[in-house]
């Protein structure tokens, strides 16, 4: 019996995590983990575009600053705003990316809208937006990606979530709900694209370093900290170095969710 | 750091258990290209030293140590001989076990001495590796240790006994350590592979991926990006975790990947 011998990654031999060739879309790109994402991409060797769901001037600016970011770090790069409760826009803003970037091959589901109050507070349209922002519009998103990554046959998608997902906290019922959400949507997903080269998969993030309202509260930042292993909340730029793992996967990880929590939904 | 570099192990040293072929084999060749030294250890010496000149071969450098991971006293002796070559551990991964005699008899069947081989070879043995390195690790205040489990640790199997009971505790040994160690520097992780066939008569079994959602099984080279990133700093957020790499085998409900079309209808 001869002895196996592995096969070497032939796409790339020397270094797996190379992502040159590679265009991502990330959205969320005005909040911490999506720029944090769309640099770490761009650092790897992707080319990126950067888009937010929200409008507004200083968001606008927010995503120029990460467009710029890349373009400094010498990746081609576009920034888009989308309204992910219409399907025109949001076909739009694929089309935008992969016809300026020239493919699509990684996106990225990073738009984060926490909210934080007692479900008695909430109105139908409270819901409507946080389910928006945070489920119906990685599901849309994912939606149009896939139709054009089906093309070429390869396409790595990735859902940032919340812990929030997996653990009960009083005052988040609409936002950890979407969030729970989008883990079902990653492995029904998984599923109908497995044979289409299209892995889906997400990781679930603590509260993080400059989270708005949770990771730039300093009580509640050290109320977190203390109970985690590290003694400190986890980076934006950890999540980022999670997305190019993800993004760099040879394909035989997907519908998997990975905790980047420092170990927050280890214990007890 | 940039992000490409947050993958990189250049200068440290992994303990590798089950060194000498299939996954083992395939991880010591992408610590060898991160650039770590490998400490491979094995019960059968003529195996580790070909996966030695194989990482030779890339530039690399391995030392084989022969040992049994259920013997305490043989783990010490392979613990010590590492520090002796290498002068450090940075990284353990407990990557041996495997099945048992005695896996796939019928319960009542099984022979009290099968179980305890069992759940020795495939849990005890970590713990052990884990207990010898530790006392190393915390007192350098930095280390990883990655546990290999199994998607059988996350799921039963017909008539699978010691095999599921002992990868279901290294899962949650993996979060404990996580918990206990974290605070002295020392991150734990989990892998759970799921089909990676590696004999001819496995790979003609799994020949065109049947009951694997993606449609293919695993090639041993896939182990390594994954084993490097829980190595490497570019998983600084992630402790106590079990990732699964399976082809969306634990996302499914079986090997059922696809509902009927059903139609939203009006009340009637």
């Amino acid at each position: 019996m001869s002895e196996f011998v592995p096969t070497p990654n032939p796409e790339r031999p020397d270094d797996p995590f190379l992502l040159r060739g590679r265009v991502a879309l990330v959205v969320g790109a005005g909040d911490p983990v999506g720029r944090a994402s769309a640099v770490a991409l761009a650092q790897t060797g992707a080319d990126v575009a950067v888009a937010s769901l929200r409008a507004g001037t200083q968001e606008v600016v927010r995503v120029n600053s990460v467009a710029n970011e890349i373009w400094s770090l010498g990746r081609n790069n576009v920034a888009i705003t989308l309204d992910a409760t219409d399907g025109n826009s949001v076909d739009a803003a694929i089309a935008r990316a992969s016809s300026e970037l020239g493919r699509l091959d990684i996106l990225v589901n990073a738009a984060d809208l926490p909210v934080a109050a007692p479900i008695d507070e909430l109105s139908p349209s409270d819901w409507q937006a946080i389910l928006a922002a945070n489920l119906l519009g990685p599901a849309m998103l994912a939606s149009a990606a896939a139709r054009v990554m089906r093309v070429n046959g390869y396409g790595r998608i990735i859902n940032v979530v919340s812990v929030l997902a997996a653990r009960g906290v009083a005052n988040t019922s609409a936002y950890a709900a979407a969030h729970a959400g989008v883990l079902a949507l990653t492995r029904s997903l998984s599923q109908e694209w497995a044979r289409a080269g299209i892995t889906v998969n997400a990781l679930q993030v603590g509260i993080y370093e400059g989270q708005h309202g949770f990771g730039d509260d300093p009580d509640a930042v050290a109320q977190v900290a203390r109970m985690l292993p590290a003694k400190e909340l986890v980076k934006p730029e950890d999540v980022g170095a999670a997305v190019v793992g993800l993004a760099a996967d040879s394909g035989f990880i997907t519908g998997e969710t990975i905790a980047v929590d420092g170990a927050a939904t280890a214990r007890v | 750091m940039a992000t490409p570099d947050r993958f990189r192990l250049d200068g440290q040293v992994v303990l590798l258990t089950g060194a000498g072929r299939g996954l083992g084999r395939a991880m010591a060749l992408s610590y060898a290209d991160a650039g770590a030294m490998v400490a491979g250890a094995s019960r059968t010496l003529s195996q580790l030293e070909e996966t030695a000149d194989l990482v030779a071969e890339r530039g690399g450098e391995a030392i084989s140590i022969a040992t049994d991971v259920t013997d305490p006293a043989a783990v010490e002796a392979m613990v010590a001989e590492t520090i002796d070559r290498f002068g450090r551990i940075d990284i353990l991964m407990n990557n041996a076990g495997g099945g048992a005699e005695g896996d796939g008899a019928p319960l009542e069947q099984l022979t009290d001495e099968q179980w305890r081989w069992g759940i020795d070879m495939n849990l005890t043995s970590q713990m052990l590796c884990a207990r010898t390195v530790l006392p190393h690790m915390t007192e350098r205040g930095s280390g990883v240790i990655i546990n290999v489990a199994s998607g059988f640790g996350l799921r039963g199997g017909r008539d699978n006994w010691m095999y599921v009971s002992a990868k279901a505790g290294v899962v949650n040994l993996t979060r404990s350590l996580a918990v206990t160690y974290g605070p002295a520097g020392v991150r734990t992780n989990c892998i759970a592979p799921g089909i990676f066939p590696h004999t001819p008569q496995a790979l003609e079994r799994w020949r065109g991926g049947r009951y694997i959602p993606i449609g293919r099984a695993g090639v041993a080279w896939e182990m390594g990006p994954l084993a490097v990133f829980l190595s490497s700093d570019a998983s600084a957020g992630i402790s106590g975790e079990t990732i699964a790499q399976d082809g969306g085998g634990l996302a499914a409900i079986g090997p059922t990947g696809w509902a009927p079309r059903v139609r939203l209808t009006e009340p009637t």
